[in-house]
């Protein structure tokens, strides 16, 4: 198996007036294709700096991190932003659509950064939404959908692009235990399909759907390639 | 790979639509800055159109004008008048001089019949019509002959005429001056303009209509006998000779006595370009004005869109995090902000417009638009969301992905 995420020495800092707060001390590991991986670990552990620095949208302070074989570590933010775009899937806890947006506008949203035309980019997120089955529901605004099915709108952007990694920050946060359940069956699926998923989360349950469990304590791994 | 101005714009539209209170808001304040832009250009242009129409219904830009200057007191006692031979002398020193006009004015009581109107009359040369561009509409102006004959001719002004012949043919009728009897030879052309400043409506010219005209040595010799003329006019070849010969007539003067300011010498051109310069002045009080109010708009705008940056510092964050660009961010904040103030451009433009006529009949003035008002106007209002919304669009385009996706 070839790996697609590979961080060696990884270190983030956060610098808050005089003092420097460490996130993250020292983290490698590798995650290969077709994984799906449970990062873990209490509030305050670095998981969610670990998150925002996989999903290119922060730097490490020292270390490297490379990206299906590009040393995403060292890019320029207009750079990250493309790798952003193309290579990853991000799923939140609050879902993050945009509420003035309908869901085809909210799931043509990455297609429109990657500057595909117009008729194409309705024709692939109306695809995607069938998949998660929202394909009659495509002029509704986020608020008039239930938590489960904006879930379901985030997914379809982050897979609307078919990116590399889809990365989930605490995916059935919000959600009750049955939409939750339906969620969660949907990632399996999609990583059943050879997708990539990393997702964060403090709840066994949810890590067990995982392949494999990354546990993480004051920024360092514990036990972290043990399936 | 940046997203095109089109989808910008086809944000900018949404983003405007579903923030409409908002957008009105910010839209009114661009609309009355607009308007004002468009009304004060077009007043502007309407008085220094008024005022070259002026001068040039009053006998165009190559006309000077020789008269008592009243601000010079006379201490040292000099004649305040030319005499006829001074001004013989006067004529054969510029020969260059296309016309030449010297006059005497009295006021005096005409009568035809029973009827009877007090006037002024005016003492001239055949060359006042041509100076003053103003010729007979029936019979014929005063002739060399008449002058050198003291012929006892007069022309009058169509309000004259209505005064003291009613619809009644006036050529060939004999109107009384002061126990003079005077053939009436003539009838002015009706002079009209319309009138500028607080009076309204009235025409500007009437006044010229009241006037009546007889040969100057007819006046001279059979009517008053004073050989005194403190005022003649004339008309230099064209209006570029105009200032040298109007300083050649002042040298002139001033040789005549002694040196002394007796006699003020103007050229129309002169005198329109000293009111260009004050018209200049007051215009750009008016554009300063217009300039301080439109800057508060933007100010006031910039605010706005600073607020909604703040509240939509998430969506930013969402936006960073599915790929877009700082630049795409930064983009799509300045097309909006610069789509709705070239809105409210557009329809400041179209109101601005449709008011003048109510503008001008208030204030008694024409008021005239042009193309390039409208084009200006348009460019500052699209200007004041580019300065506006530069700053903002920066901003937003600064945040951090992380810190704008935290952000409640």
């Amino acid at each position: 198996m070839s790996d697609i995420i590979n961080i060696a020495g990884m270190k983030k800092e956060y610098k808050m007036g005089k003092i420097t707060v460490p996130a993250l001390n020292g983290v490698d590991f590798i995650i290969n294709k077709g994984e799906f991986v449970a990062i873990m670990g209490p509030s305050g552990s670095g998981k969610s700096t670990l998150m925002h620095i996989i999903g290119c949208l922060d730097s490490p302070t020292a270390g490297k991190y490379y990206l299906n074989s590009e040393l995403v570590s060292e890019m320029k933010k207009g750079k990250l932003a493309m790798i952003r775009n193309k290579q990853i899937g991000f799923v939140f806890q609050t879902f993050n659509l945009l509420p003035h947006l309908n869901i085809l506008k909210n799931v043509e949203l990455p297609l429109m950064y990657a500057g595909l035309s117009k008729k194409k980019r309705t024709q692939t997120a109306k695809k995607v939404l069938d998949e998660v089955g929202l394909s009659d529901r495509l002029k509704h605004k986020p608020s008039e959908l239930s938590g489960g099915q904006r879930q379901r709108v985030a997914i379809a952007r982050a897979i609307v692009n078919d990116p590399t990694i889809i990365l989930a920050d605490e995916p059935t946060g919000n959600l009750d235990t049955s939409s939750g359940a339906d969620i969660l069956s949907i990632f399996s699926e999609l990583n059943d399909k050879g997708n990539t998923i990393i997702m964060v989360t403090h709840d066994p349950a949810v890590a067990n759907r995982a392949t494999r469990v990354i546990n993480i304590v004051d920024g360092l791994i514990k036990d972290g390639n043990i399936s | 790979m940046a997203i095109s101005l089109k989808e910008n714009l086809i944000i900018g539209f949404s983003d405007f639509w579903s923030r409409k209170i908002r957008s009105l808001i910010t839209i009114i304040g661009i609309v009355l800055g607009t308007m004002s832009i468009i009304v004060v250009l077009a007043l502007v242009k309407g008085i220094n159109q008024q005022t070259m129409k002026w001068m040039l219904e009053r006998g165009g830009l190559s006309k000077i004008t020789v008269s008592r200057n009243w601000q010079y007191q006379n201490p040292e006692n000099v004649k305040t008048y030319f005499t006829w031979k001074e001004l013989q002398l006067i004529r054969s020193l510029i020969p260059e001089a296309k016309y030449f006009n010297p006059q005497q004015r009295h006021w005096v009581r005409q009568s035809y019949a029973d009827k009877e109107y007090r006037t002024a009359i005016y003492g001239v040369l055949p060359d006042f019509s041509k100076i003053e561009e103003w010729d007979v509409e029936d019979g014929r102006f005063i002739s060399d002959f008449d002058v050198e004959q003291s012929n006892d001719v007069i022309v009058i002004g169509t309000t004259v005429k209505e005064e003291l012949f009613g619809n009644k043919n006036a050529i060939g009728e004999v109107i009384t001056v002061e126990g003079r009897r005077l053939n009436v030879i003539g009838i002015m052309a009706f002079r009209y303009m319309k009138n500028s400043g607080a009076i309204g409506n009235e025409n500007a010219f009437s006044y010229l209509n009241r006037q009546t005209f007889v040969p100057l040595s007819t006046m001279i010799h059979k009517g008053t006998g004073e050989d005194e003329i403190s005022r003649f006019t004339l008309k230099a070849q064209d209006v570029k000779s105009a200032p040298a010969l109007r300083e050649k007539i002042n040298n002139i003067v001033l040789n005549l006595r002694r040196g002394l300011p007796v006699f003020e010498v103007e050229s129309a051109k002169e005198e329109a370009e000293k009111m260009a310069e004050n018209q200049k002045m007051f215009s750009t009080i008016f554009y300063i004005i217009s300039v301080i109010s439109l800057l508060v708009g933007a100010i006031v705008i910039a605010n706005i869109m600073l607020a909604t940056i703040q509240e939509r510092t998430r969506e930013i964050g969402i936006r960073l995090t599915v790929g877009a660009r700082r630049r795409d961010i930064f983009f799509q904040f300045l097309v909006q902000t610069i789509l709705v103030t070239t809105i409210g451009g557009i329809i400041g433009v179209i109101l601005g417009l449709s008011i003048l006529d109510i503008v001008s009949n208030f204030l008694g003035i024409d008021l005239i638009a042009s193309i390039n008002m409208i084009f200006l106007a348009l460019l500052v209002s699209s200007g004041i969301g580019f300065v506006s919304g530069i700053v903002p669009a920066i901003i937003a385009s600064k945040l951090d992905p992380v810190e704008a996706l935290r952000y409640e």
